[in-house]
């Protein structure tokens, strides 16, 4: 018994980091803008100076 | 609870705020309810309330933007200011009716136009009467936040909206899969034996993690159902509400009583139906985001010429039509006018389409947006702001996106009859049960059951999991979708529009001859592209690339003449490039072979040069705007398609004639103003029924607008993009035909869908009326049904790429 116990407690826990991690991801905008990084290193020099 | 009778928010009755109305007792929730309230009264405009349908415009929110930031706003002209706004809070079609109402009857306020789309609202006034700090209080009065449009872009909300959404699906995503594990164990039990204890341990876990989902991630389900229902219609929000809160209800009630439990049910439909949505709404995000960036087309600040000679820096607001400004090479015009003196070429080709640089010479027009080329200008304005043919083509867009119809929702349609049918047939089973003397207990479970049953996963997934795959399908194939409703109306259409510069043709010039008069060909060209090499003109490049640097030629004395051509040393000769009145200045005679040569290639309007040494032609270099290699398969496949294929360009009809033989078109219209596109779509549509257009430039924006679907170009301009439904990113015309055919799969997709989800509804909602429908076997058929529709909409996605 207490092994399931402790294995539903770690995936629990395990669910609960990863939300964590997701909520602080979204409430530091890292999903604001998903398609201008991927482009950004193609920006030629003088592009990347104006901004 | 009392309910606020402006913002319809409801309150326990102590907190409420009265006040006696007609004689009647009037709750709200708070004084700035009240204050609207009121004021809307005074204004005569109560009929606002009998129009909202249930929509609510919510509790005013503080402002916090200082009067003062809306100046950068404001054109004026003459007796007329203008600004554009976002508005923050509008949430429906009687929240514009509103404003627009409320501010038309203010003093002064001479017009108001609000899109509700993008959320401005463009506001003019007479300026002797009234200023920016007025409309801005007074739409502030009515509840809704105004933001100056650089302050908050038109995204802004609309990420907020994303944002949220995202953070209620990754919840739902989170919480659904440890429901998953733990109904896995439950099933595995019930099939080979299972201990009580951890049985229900495992149903109190489900419980406990289905419950934020339901309460959390559904929210705006359930919000959206209540709209509805005041409305009297039900949409999928209704459906989805309903499907995932009686599966948790019943679910619940069997926890305590006795029976199985389906909250992996209510959580998965909730999850993917959420994952839809967010999806949607990047989509939706991303396309507002060009409005903005088109704002800034038009410069803000100008060099005005002073009396006494000198210039100052002014804001282009300030300027008059009368006034003159100074344009440096290489900057935008800011304003529309007319050339007084300098020798300059423009850059028109965001405006007219045209890709070579028009000549502007003091009696030459010039219009705001444009980029000035190689000289400096003194213009004498003419029009500004709102009035420049820029802000008219915007202003076009905008209009045709207001007007046009919303688009309803194949699911829509079904389901709006589908959920008061089922909320009748359980209604009945449960009287019937309780007639037919079961307990009220049984006869109540046997109610929710066939909600349960009936409303689940197939259905609400039905339209939005195919539209999710076919849009993501036709991403992997280079088009940029931006809702299921372009979709819908691409599988219908019937006519394809498309624009010549920059869509059928490449948008940039290239050499296509080279003819020595005295001369090889090899030397003229190694001449030519030599001297070109340090040109910024469009033909000059052009001449340039056809020669690859290490064979050029050391240039010295390199100048350029504007709008005729340029010269330069090489190897002790100076040597002229450019149109014949170049040569002539320079006292050379352009006759005989050269000028034959050159009037053919005027002929066949291809934009020629002559080459000479300073003393006779040496060789006439031509080139043109080439055709997209694809153009005519992309042409020949629609039309084997049954698809109606037209041109329309601005350009003059001998190019658009030349690449409309090309390309296999026979429909084409030459010299269209950008309205005129927009007209042409029209009588297209009358003539074959609904028209896709194919565009690049902002002179398509009107006609991409009004299309029913508008694909522009991945290159084109933020205008462009912003106008169009869908946007051609790897810029091959060969994805046309096959983005029309996806978008007939997935409409037939849609279909089959709806069908099997109707069909499995056919058979197992008798069987829960009766009673006879085992709780496994409805298991099994809900998670069936949904794999049916999963795994047909999936065929959309195969042969991406």
């Amino acid at each position: 018994m207490w092994t399931t116990l402790l294995l539903i407690a770690v995936s629990l826990a395990l669910g609960l980091a990863a939300w964590l991690l997701f909520l602080w991801a979204v409430k530091s905008d890292q999903y604001d803008d998903v398609e201008r990084p991927k482009h950004r290193m193609l920006d030629d020099d003088p592009e990347d100076r104006e901004r | 609870m009392a309910v606020c009778a402006h913002c319809l928010l409801e309150m326990p009755e102590e907190s409420a705020t009265r006040e006696t109305i007609d004689g009647k007792e009037t709750t709200f929730c708070c004084p700035g309810c009240r204050a609207i309230h009121g004021l809307l009264r005074s204004e005569g405009l109560t009929r606002f309330y009998a129009r909202r349908h249930g929509w609510t415009p919510g509790p005013p929110e503080s402002a916090r933007v200082p009067l003062d930031a809306f100046d950068g706003a404001v054109r004026t002209s003459g007796r007329q200011a203008e600004a554009d706004l976002v508005l923050s809070g509008i949430r429906c079609a009687s929240c514009v009716w509103l404003i627009e109402r409320y501010l038309g009857g203010r003093p002064g306020i001479l017009s108001t136009r609000v899109n509700f789309a993008t959320g401005r609202a463009r506001v003019s006034w007479n300026p002797s009467e009234t200023g920016i700090g007025d409309v801005v209080l007074a739409i502030r009065a009515l509840g809704y936040t105004p933001y100056p449009p650089d302050a908050l872009p038109v995204g802004d909300a609309l990420r907020r909206e994303t944002s949220d959404l995202l953070l209620r699906f990754g919840t739902a995503a989170f919480l659904s899969m440890q429901v998953m594990l733990f109904t896995a164990g439950l099933y595995a039990g019930y099939f080979q034996g299972i201990d009580a204890r951890y049985e229900q341990l495992f149903r109190w876990l489900c419980f406990l993690l289905a419950t934020p989902v339901v309460f959390y991630s559904g929210a705006p389900f359930f919000r959206g159902a209540l709209r509805g229902a005041r409305h009297g219609t039900f949409g999928m929000d209704a459906l989805v509400f309903l499907g995932a809160f009686s599966a948790y209800g019943y679910s619940v009630v069997s926890l305590f009583l006795g029976g199985e439990v389906y909250f992996d049910t209510a959580t998965m439909i909730l999850t993917l139906i959420l994952l839809g949505r967010y999806i949607e709404a990047g989509a939706r995000s991303r396309a507002a985001d060009g409005i903005s960036r088109l704002v800034r087309l038009a410069p803000v600040m100008a060099r005005k010429a002073v009396s006494g000679g000198g210039a100052v820096d002014v804001p282009v607001a300030s300027l008059a039509p009368g006034d003159l400004v100074e344009i440096v090479p290489g900057e935008r015009m800011p304003v529309d006018g007319i050339v007084i003196e300098g020798n300059s070429e423009a850059d028109e080709s965001l405006l007219t389409g045209e890709s070579a640089p028009v000549s502007r010479v003091p009696g030459d027009p010039v219009v705001a947006g444009s980029l000035n080329g190689t000289g400096s200008l003194l213009v004498r304005v003419v029009r500004t702001g709102g009035e420049t043919v820029l802000s008219r083509v915007v202003q076009a867009v905008e209009e045709a996106q207001a007007r046009k119809a919303p688009i309803q929702r194949v699911a829509d349609r079904v389901v709006r009859f589908f959920v008061p049918a089922i909320l009748l047939i359980a209604a009945g089973t449960v009287f019937l049960g309780l007639h037919g003397g079961s307990l009220p207990r049984a006869a109540l479970m046997a109610g929710i059951s066939v909600l349960v049953i009936a409303c689940p996963c197939a259905l609400g997934l039905a339209t939005p999991l195919a539209v999710l795959v076919g849009t993501t399908s036709a991403q992997a194939r280079g088009i940029l979708v931006r809702g299921g409703d372009v979709i819908e109306q691409a599988s219908g259409v019937r006519c394809v529009l498309f624009d010549k510069t920059g869509t059928l043709t490449l948008g940039r010039p290239r050499l296509t001859d080279v003819e020595g008069v005295g001369i090889g060909r090899e030397d003229a060209l190694r001449l030519a592209a030599s001297l070109e090499a340090s040109s910024e003109h469009a033909i000059g490049r052009a001449i340039a690339d056809a020669l690859p640097a290490s064979r050029r030629l050391p240039v010295r004395g390199f100048r350029a003449h504007p709008g005729e051509g340029i010269e330069g040393e090489i190897d002790g000769v100076r040597y002229l490039l450019g149109r014949p009145e170049l040569l002539e200045r320079f006292g050379v005679a352009v006759d005989g072979e050269a000028s034959r040569a050159y009037a053919a290639h005027s002929v066949a309007r291809r934009t020629a040069v002559l080459l000479s040494d300073g003393s006779r032609p040496l060789a006439v270099l031509a080139t043109e705007d080439t055709l997209r290699p694809e153009a005519a398969g992309a042409v020949s496949l629609l039309r084997a398609s049954g698809i109606a294929v037209a041109m329309v360009t601005g350009d003059d009809p001998g190019v658009a004639a030349r690449v409309a033989g090309e390309t296999g078109i026979a429909n084409l219209r030459a010299r269209v103003t950008p309205e005129g596109k927009r007209e042409e779509v029209r009588r297209a549509r009358e003539r074959f029924g609904p028209v896709l257009v194919v565009g690049d430039g902002v002179n398509d924006a009107p006609a991409l607008a009004e299309a029913d679907v508008g694909v522009a170009m991945g290159r084109g301009t933020g205008l462009a993009i912003h106008s169009a439904g869908a946007t051609l990113m790897t810029e091959d015309l060969l994805r046309i035909p096959a983005f029309l055919a996806l978008s007939r799969a997935t409409m037939r997709v849609i279909r089959q869908n709806l069908f099997w989800a109707f069909s499995y509804n056919l058979v197992a909602i008798p069987l829960a009326v009766a009673g006879k429908l085992h709780p496994i076997a409805a298991a099994a058929f809900m998670a069936g049904s949904s794999l049916v529709v999963v795994g047909n909409s999936l065929r959309l996605g195969r042969g991406g790429r």
